[in-house]
C-alpha cells in the first residue's frame, strides 16, 4: 500500500483549481425527505390523538404495532429489492402460499415450529425462482415476480381449494397472538388487572429484522453491492461485484421475509387463508416509497421504510377511529403516496 | 501585424474588402450568478454572420453557461443580448428556437425507436386535419438530408444510426427550424476520424449558406477546419477573441490556462523492461475482433490506436471477463489463465477503467468512498464482511490526497465531482486494489487540460512501479507522447505493433486505415 504514495502530483503544472462543487443542500434534502415522513407521521399522531381519546393509548399503540407488521416486514423485504433496481410483485401471493403450507404441514402430524420453517424456506424457494427468472432467464423483475404473483396464487388456492384451513391447535396461534413483557396484577377479581399489555411477538420479530437488514445494508460488504448494483449495474459488475449473486440474494431475502410474514398473519388469525395478503406487496412498495426509496434504485433506508409503513398503519387506525369509510381511507392514504413520490422526485430532479 | 491583415483580406473575396460581416448576435458585459457562484463576469461576445467560433476554456470556464445564457436556457442577471441588431430577452429555449437559434448538446436529444423523419419534426409534425401528413412530412426530411448531402433515409430507425449519424440528424432537425445561429457543444466527441471530417463539411456547407456556428470543444487542432474566430474564457471572464488565422494553438492553450504550457506530455520517467506480463494469443470474439494477439511488457504502456470500432475497447473488455470470447488464450507471465468474468480478472490482478465513466465506471449516486473501495471491500471489512468506517475513511482520505482529487469530503456523491476528478476516482478504485495490468480506455476524454496532464502523469507513474499499462486512445498525438509501444487496430485485428519512438502519426494512421504495411516490432 506504501505505492500509493509515490504517486503524489509533484511538479504538475499548477493548474486552475477546479472548481469544486459545493455539496449543495444534497444532505440536507436527504435530511428533510427523511424529516418529511417523520414529521407527517407526527402530524398525523397529533391530529388523531386530538380528534380521538382512544388513539394515544398503549393498547392501540400497540394494536397499531401489530398492523403495521405484516406491511413493515414486506417493505424491509421490498426495500432491498427496490435498491437493486428491482421489483417484488408476488410478496402478497408468496405470503399466502408459504401460510398455507405451513398450515398443511401442521395438518400433516408435523410440529409447529418446524411446519412454519418449511412455510418461510417455500417463501425463499418463491425468491429463488424470481432470482433465477431475473438473472438467468433476463426477464424484467415486473414481469417475473408478476408471474409469481399469479403463480403462487394459484397454487396456494389449488392446494387448499379455495378454502381456509382451520383447527390448527392453539401453538399454531402462539407466534401470531403471543407478547412479550405482559404485565398483570391479581386484585383478587376475577380477571387480573393488566397494567401493561405486552409486546406483541410479531411486533418483536419485526424490530428484529428491522434492525438486522438495516445494518446488513448500512455495515456490511454486501449491503453495499445491494446499493452499488442499485446504482450502477455495469459499474458494479466491472468492479468486481457478483451482480448475479447478489440480485439472487435480495429475492430470496424478499421470499423467505414473505413467508415469514405469512406465517406470523396465519397465526394470527389461527387460520390459514389461501386468500390473505392480497395487495399487500402494493402495501410494502408504497411504504418503501414513502420512506424515501427511489424506485429506480440505489437509494433507500430501513429506517424509512418503517416510518413509511406505521404512516400507512396509523392513518388506517386513525381514520378508522374517526369513522372515516374504507373508500375514503383508500383515497386518502393514494393521495399521500402520490404527494411523498412527487416531492422524492423533486428531490432526484434538482 | 500588416501582412496580417492583406492575408485576413484575401480570406473573403475581394468585392467586400477587409470588412468584417455583419454581426448577427452580441453579448455586452453578461453576467451570471448562482448561489455563491459567480458563473460569468462581464463577458462579451460577437458572432458574425456565416462564420465559425470557437470558444474555448478548461472546464469550470463557463462556456456551458456562456451557451445556455446565448440559447435562453439561462437569463442574463446583468448586460445586454443583442439578436440580429435587436436587443432581446429570450424567456426560454422554445423562444430561442423560434427566433432561430438551436443548440446541439453533447448527449443526442434523439428518440430512438421513431425513424429519422419523425424525430427531425417531432412535436412539430405537418398535419392533415388531426392526422400527420405522413407523405409530406418524409418529403420534407428527405429534402433537408439532400441539403446536407446526407444519404440516410428518412425512414430510418434512429437507434440503427451511428452516433455521426446521429449528430447529422440533430443538425438536419435543427435546419428545420431556420435556424441562423447553431451552437454545438463537443460535437466531435464521440465520432471517428472520417466522421469528424464528415461533420466538417456539413459545417462548411452550412457557414457558405450564411449560418453562423458556436462551436465547443477540447480537442483544439480540429479547429483549424473551420473556425475562423476563437474566443477563450477562464474562470467565468472573457479572456480574449482573435481571428483563428492570427494566434497560434499554443497561445490558445496558454490563454485558456493562464499560464505558458511548454509540455502538454510529461517526461517519461519509466522504461520497460523485457519481462512480459501478460501475453494474449489469438483472441477471437466472433463478428467483432480476432484473432488478436499481443504482449504487454512490465513497466511499458502500450497503445492501442485506431479508428473508433476497430475493436480496441472490444479487445480491452474481453481480457477482462467483460464480454465473452470463443477461442483464445491469455498467459499472466508464463501461467496460462482463465477469466470468465470480471471477478475472476480482478483476481488476477487486471483492471479496466471504461471509456464511458458515468456508464460503466462510476457509482454516480453512492459517495466518493464507496466508489473507491467498491472493488476491493474485503480490505476495508472484517471477516463477517462488517465494514470498518474508520479504515474505509482512512483508504478514501489517502487516495484523496495522493491523486489529488478535489471533492469537500469523501461521503460527497460522485457525480456532485468534475469529470477529472471523477477519472482520479476510478483511478483509485483499481490502485487500491494492487492491479498488475491496467487498461485505460480513453482516459482522458472529456477531461480539460490540467486534468489531462496529472492522468498522464499518473500513467506514467504506474509504469515506472512496474505496473503493466494498457492506453486505448482515439488521439494520436496521446499516443505518439505517452506510449513505448503502440498496437494498431483495423476492423478488428492488430494490422501491426510499432515502436513510438520509431513510427510517425502518418504510419499509425495508415495501419489504422488498413491502407499500409508498418514496420513490426
Amino acid at each position: 500500500m506504501s505505492k500509493v504514495m509515490d504517486i503524489t502530483t509533484d511538479n504538475q503544472p499548477v493548474a486552475a483549481p477546479a472548481p469544486v462543487r459545493k455539496p449543495r443542500l444534497r444532505l440536507n434534502r436527504d435530511m428533510i425527505q427523511k424529516f418529511a415522513a417523520l414529521g407527517s407521521l407526527s402530524i398525523l399522531l397529533l391530529v388523531f390523538s386530538l380528534t380521538s381519546n382512544a388513539f394515544f393509548t398503549v393498547s392501540n399503540g400497540m394494536s397499531v404495532a401489530l398492523q403495521v407488521t405484516s406491511i413493515g416486514i414486506l417493505g424491509i423485504a421490498a426495500t432491498c429489492v427496490i435498491i437493486t433496481g428491482g421489483i417484488d410483485l408476488s410478496s402478497g401471493s408468496v405470503l399466502a402460499l408459504s401460510g398455507v403450507v405451513a398450515a398443511l404441514l401442521v395438518k400433516a402430524g408435523m410440529p409447529v415450529a418446524p411446519a412454519m420453517l418449511g412455510g418461510v424456506v417455500t417463501g425463499s424457494m418463491c425468491g429463488a425462482i424470481n432470482g433465477f427468472c431475473v438473472t438467468r432467464l433476463r426477464l424484467p423483475p415486473f414481469i417475473a415476480t408478476l408471474g409469481m404473483m399469479l403463480i403462487a396464487r394459484g397454487v396456494a388456492l389449488q392446494a387448499t381449494g379455495a378454502r381456509a384451513i382451520s383447527g390448527l391447535g392453539e401453538s399454531f396461534g402462539e407466534l401470531g397472538n403471543g407478547v412479550l413483557w405482559r404485565i398483570e396484577v391479581d386484585k383478587g377479581g376475577t380477571f387480573p388487572e393488566v397494567i401493561f399489555p405486552g409486546i406483541p411477538y410479531p411486533v418483536v420479530l419485526m424490530c428484529v429484522l428491522a434492525v438486522i437488514v438495516s445494518v446488513m445494508l448500512s455495515r456490511t460488504t454486501f449491503g453495499r453491492h445491494i446499493y452499488a448494483v442499485g446504482s450502477n449495474v455495469e459499474a458494479a459488475r466491472l468492479s468486481g461485484v457478483n451482480v448475479r449473486r447478489v440480485t439472487m440474494m435480495v429475492y430470496v431475502i424478499s421470499g423467505a421475509l414473505s413467508g415469514l410474514t405469512g406465517c406470523v398473519l396465519m397465526s394470527r388469525l389461527v387460520t390459514a387463508q389461501p386468500n390473505e395478503g392480497v395487495m399487500y406487496e402494493l402495501d410494502a412498495i408504497a411504504s418503501a416509497v414513502i420512506g424515501g426509496t427511489s424506485l429506480i434504485g440505489g437509494i433507500g433506508s430501513i429506517s424509512g421504510t418503517v416510518i413509511g409503513s406505521f404512516v400507512i398503519g396509523i392513518l388506517r387506525n386513525g381514520l378508522n377511529m374517526n369513522g372515516v369509510s374504507s373508500f375514503i381511507q383508500q383515497i386518502i392514504i393514494g393521495l399521500v403516496i402520490l404527494m411523498t413520490v412527487w416531492i422524492d422526485q423533486k428531490r432526484n430532479r434538482s | 501585424m500588416q501582412n496580417v491583415s492583406v492575408a485576413e483580406a484575401g480570406r473573403h473575396p475581394a468585392h467586400l474588402a477587409p470588412m468584417a460581416p455583419p454581426e448577427i448576435l452580441t453579448l455586452k458585459n453578461v453576467t451570471k450568478r448562482f448561489p455563491g457562484v459567480l458563473a460569468l463576469d462581464r463577458v462579451s461576445f460577437s458572432l458574425r454572420r456565416g462564420e465559425a467560433h470557437a470558444l474555448c476554456g478548461e472546464n469550470g470556464a463557463g462556456k456551458s453557461t456562456l451557451m445556455k445564457v446565448m440559447s435562453g436556457v439561462y437569463q442574463a442577471d446583468e448586460g445586454e443580448v443583442v439578436y440580429k441588431g435587436k436587443p432581446c430577452k429570450f424567456i426560454c429555449s422554445v423562444d430561442a428556437e423560434a427566433a432561430g437559434i438551436a443548440i446541439i448538446h453533447q448527449e443526442l436529444n434523439l428518440v430512438p425507436h421513431l425513424t429519422v423523419a419523425e424525430n427531425i419534426f417531432l412535436a412539430r409534425e405537418p398535419k392533415r386535419g388531426i392526422f400527420v401528413n405522413r407523405a409530406k412530412m418524409r418529403a420534407d426530411a428527405q429534402a433537408l438530408l439532400d441539403r446536407l448531402k446526407l444519404r440516410i433515409s428518412p425512414d430510418q430507425l434512429v437507434k440503427t444510426l451511428s452516433c455521426a449519424q446521429q449528430q447529422m440528424v440533430e443538425i438536419a432537425k435543427a435546419l428545420s427550424l431556420n435556424t441562423e445561429v447553431l451552437i454545438m457543444d463537443e460535437p466531435t466527441s464521440s465520432l471517428t476520424e472520417s466522421e469528424t471530417g464528415q461533420l466538417f463539411e456539413i459545417i462548411n456547407g452550412l457557414k457558405r449558406e450564411g449560418v453562423s456556428v458556436v462551436y465547443i470543444s477540447h480537442r483544439l487542432d480540429e479547429l483549424k477546419h473551420i473556425i475562423d474566430r476563437v474566443t477563450v474564457m477562464r474562470d467565468g471572464k472573457f479572456v480574449c477573441t482573435d481571428e483563428f488565422a492570427k494566434i497560434s494553438l499554443d497561445a490558445i492553450v496558454a490563454n485558456m490556462v493562464g499560464r505558458n504550457l511548454d509540455q502538454k506530455f510529461p517526461e517519461r520517467t519509466s522504461v520497460p523492461t523485457t519481462e512480459t506480463l501478460l501475453t494474449v494469443k489469438d483472441l477471437v470474439r466472433p463478428g467483432v475482433f480476432g484473432p488478436v494477439s499481443f504482449e504487454l511488457r512490465r513497466g511499458e504502456i502500450l497503445g492501442f490506436s485506431g479508428l473508433m470500432g476497430a475493436g480496441r475497447t472490444e479487445v480491452a473488455r474481453a481480457v477482462f471477463g467483460a464480454d465473452p470470447v470463443t477461442s483464445g488464450a491469455i498467459w499472466l507471465g508464463s501461467e496460462q489463465v482463465n477469466i470468465k468474468s470480471p471477478i475472476d480478472a480482478i483476481a488476477h490482478g487486471i483492471a479496466y477503467l471504461s471509456e464511458d465513466r458515468k456508464q460503466h465506471g462510476l457509482a454516480v449516486r453512492m459517495s466518493v468512498a464507496a466508489n473507491l473501495t467498491l472493488t476491493n471491500m474485503d480490505a476495508v471489512a472484517n471477516r463477517f464482511g462488517f465494514i470498518d468506517f474508520a479504515r474505509e475513511e482512512a483508504v478514501s482520505q489517502k487516495y484523496i490526497a495522493a491523486l489529488g482529487i478535489k471533492t469537500p469530503s469523501s461521503k460527497q456523491f460522485a457525480r456532485n465531482l468534475s469529470g477529472g476528478n471523477q477519472q482520479k476516482i476510478v483511478i483509485s478504485k483499481w490502485l487500491f486494489r494492487d492491479s498488475k495490468i491496467i487498461f485505460f480506455d480513453e482516459p482522458t476524454r472529456g477531461i480539460d487540460v490540467g486534468a489531462k496532464f496529472a492522468i498522464y502523469q499518473l500513467m506514467d507513474k504506474l509504469a515506472a512501479q512496474g505496473i503493466g499499462v494498457v492506453m486505448i486512445s482515439s488521439e494520436l498525438p496521446e499516443i505518439m507522447g505517452m506510449t513505448d509501444r503502440v498496437a494498431v487496430f483495423h476492423s478488428g485485428k492488430i494490422t501491426g505493433v510499432v515502436n513510438t519512438r520509431d513510427t510517425t502519426q502518418e504510419q499509425i494512421m495508415h495501419l489504422a486505415s488498413g491502407s499500409g504495411a508498418g514496420s513490426m516490432a
